[in-house]
């Protein structure tokens, strides 16, 4: 991977300003101590958090559900979005339906989780998978439905039909808009997890937001929020933003060639 | 050399051919009654004013368009759906992105379930043909217009039809790279034996490539002339024996794109 010096001055810069301001502010005393630490109380926790292993296993619990619930909603709706294009009057009735639920805030889903399956780990999944899934089934939907008929139409001259048709064809020429469907259900399934682990969790990073505000432990809120920024900046950049621009490369959809 | 009066066989058989476009709220009639007979072996091209149905028509034969009235004939059995015997050739070529080069050219033998060494064997023969070798594993972005075209022309050959159906193929393409690809295709015709259904807007190609002419009349089309060119191969574009073959052509066209001008303004 190449790396650009002037990106890394410039991101130095930014945190060097942003964290000298936070400082100033800090110092003039505008807040309490207890609402807003100083950067190095915030680090302190961190360290702290991170040396009891508290911080590790949240992450790592919260990856784990993130992940788990992810994948179900992938493969769940593909399903689903498959069968819209396959009954068509469901596939209108359902493309309004998600749309609407694309845009239902993921919090809210958390108290009917709780009343349906309980304060546990699947009430957590069910609020990750009904948050992520219809940015699935509508990019799934709408990636088969405009593939260009000219390559429906030759993969069929040339013999393709049902499940060869499907394999490929209808998969390869839909990936690259499928991708992004993927990259931005990934972005609401983490918004999904973080909110549902603040109400319904007892381990994770959402938990550790909600036990910071608990002990008014303003260092350890700032510290998770960090590591939540962090974590999705990471997973986006490094792993989806690469995967999306590998797939339009490859299939000669990206600008710089 | 062959001549339009070897052919005996006939490969294929329109017979009254109809067919409706649907236009917003009203059906315009497109096919008015195509009766056209293409014997084995023949290189047929089909010229005709732009919007007279004649691409419809080559995806009716192929199998890709259904018709209202009438049947297509191909070795005495209707035909109802597309099958690899009769390959359609697409004017903007219609490879796929997400395959290189050799794997666009074994796609429909990887359907039929073709072993991958064979399937290799066959490509690598129909891209030396192309000239395209070096490109075997590129991506088709990373080709030219006329390159693409020769690829599709061997993804065609590939699956060794029987009848070889063209749709403007050469159309998008520079005039250089165009005298190039026409040479080419009337060698390849020689040299692989396929009957041949070429539509083009362009006479001079027509002329040059087809051992008959068939000309479409303006919107309800029907055939309106069948025109010989019995003329020694290989021909270049530029021969000056071939323009009374083209006037012949034009002769009857001309007539027809008129018709078709005033009909759309």
């Amino acid at each position: 991977m190449k790396i650009d010096l002037d990106d890394v001055a410039n991101a130095v810069l930014f945190f060097a300003v942003f964290i000298g301001i936070w400082q100033l502010v800090f110092v003039l005393g505008i807040w309490p101590k207890v609402s807003l630490p100083s950067p190095y109380a915030v680090a302190e926790s961190f360290a702290e958090v991170i040396l009891n292993y508290t911080l590790f296993t949240g992450i790592g619990i919260t990856l784990g559900r993130l992940v788990i619930g992810f994948l179900i909603s992938i493969a769940l709706g593909t399903v689903i979005g498959l069968a819209m294009i396959k009954f068509k009057g469901f596939g209108k009735t359902m493309s309004s339906i998600s749309a609407g639920l694309l845009s239902f805030p993921s919090i809210a889903w958390v108290p009917f989780s709780i009343l349906l399956i309980g304060f546990n780990d699947a009430g957590i999944l069910f609020v990750v998978i009904m948050s992520s899934i219809f940015s699935i089934t509508i990019s799934t939907y709408s990636s088969v439905r405009n593939i260009p008929p000219i390559y429906i139409d030759a993969a069929r001259n040339m013999g393709a039909k049902g499940l060869s048709l499907f394999l490929h064809l209808t998969i390869p020429a839909a990936t690259p808009s499928l991708i992004i469907g993927i990259r931005q259900g990934w972005s609401f399934a983490w918004h999904a997890i973080i909110g549902a682990e603040i109400l319904m969790s007892i381990v994770g990073l959402g938990h550790i937001l909600s036990v910071g505000r608990e002990f008014q432990d303003m260092g350890l809120v700032i510290a998770s929020m960090i590591t939540i920024f962090t974590i999705g900046l990471l997973v986006d950049r490094l792993l989806l933003f690469k995967l999306e621009e590998k797939i339009r490369s490859r299939w000669g959809l990206s600008s710089d060639r | 050399m062959l001549y339009a009066g070897d052919f005996q066989l006939t490969k294929l058989e329109a017979k009254n051919i109809t067919k409706y476009f649907q236009h917003e709220t009203h059906r315009i009639k497109a096919l008015d009654g195509i009766n056209l007979k293409v014997e084995d072996g023949e290189f047929v091209c089909i010229v005709g004013p732009s919007g007279c149905g004649k691409s419809t028509f080559l995806r009716i034969v192929s199998g890709l368009d259904t018709t209202e009235e009438g049947e297509v004939i191909f070795d005495g059995k209707p035909v109802n759906t597309t099958s690899p015997e009769r390959i359609l050739v697409f004017q903007e070529g219609a490879l796929f992105p997400w395959l290189t080069v050799s794997d666009n050219v074994e796609f429909g033998l990887k359907i039929a379930g073709v072993p991958k060494d064979e399937r290799r064997e066959i490509s690598s023969r129909y891209l030396d043909m192309m000239q395209l070798t070096k490109f075997a594993n590129s991506y088709t972005y990373q080709l030219s217009t006329g390159m693409k075209q020769r690829v599709a022309i061997a993804r065609a050959l590939a699956m060794d039809p029987d009848v070889l159906l063209m749709d403007e193929p050469f159309a998008a393409l520079d005039a250089q790279t165009r005298d190039l690809l026409l040479v080419e295709m009337q060698l390849i015709w020689e040299r692989t034996k396929k009957t041949i259904i070429f539509v083009t807007h362009n006479v001079a190609e027509a002329v040059v490539l087809g051992t008959k002419v068939v000309v479409f009349s303006n919107r309800p089309s029907v055939v309106k002339k069948e025109i010989v060119i019995d003329y020694r191969r290989p021909r270049l574009v530029e021969d000056q024996n071939l323009a009374k073959f083209q006037q012949d052509v034009m002769k009857e066209l001309r007539p027809e794109v008129k018709a078709g001008s005033k009909n759309q303004s």
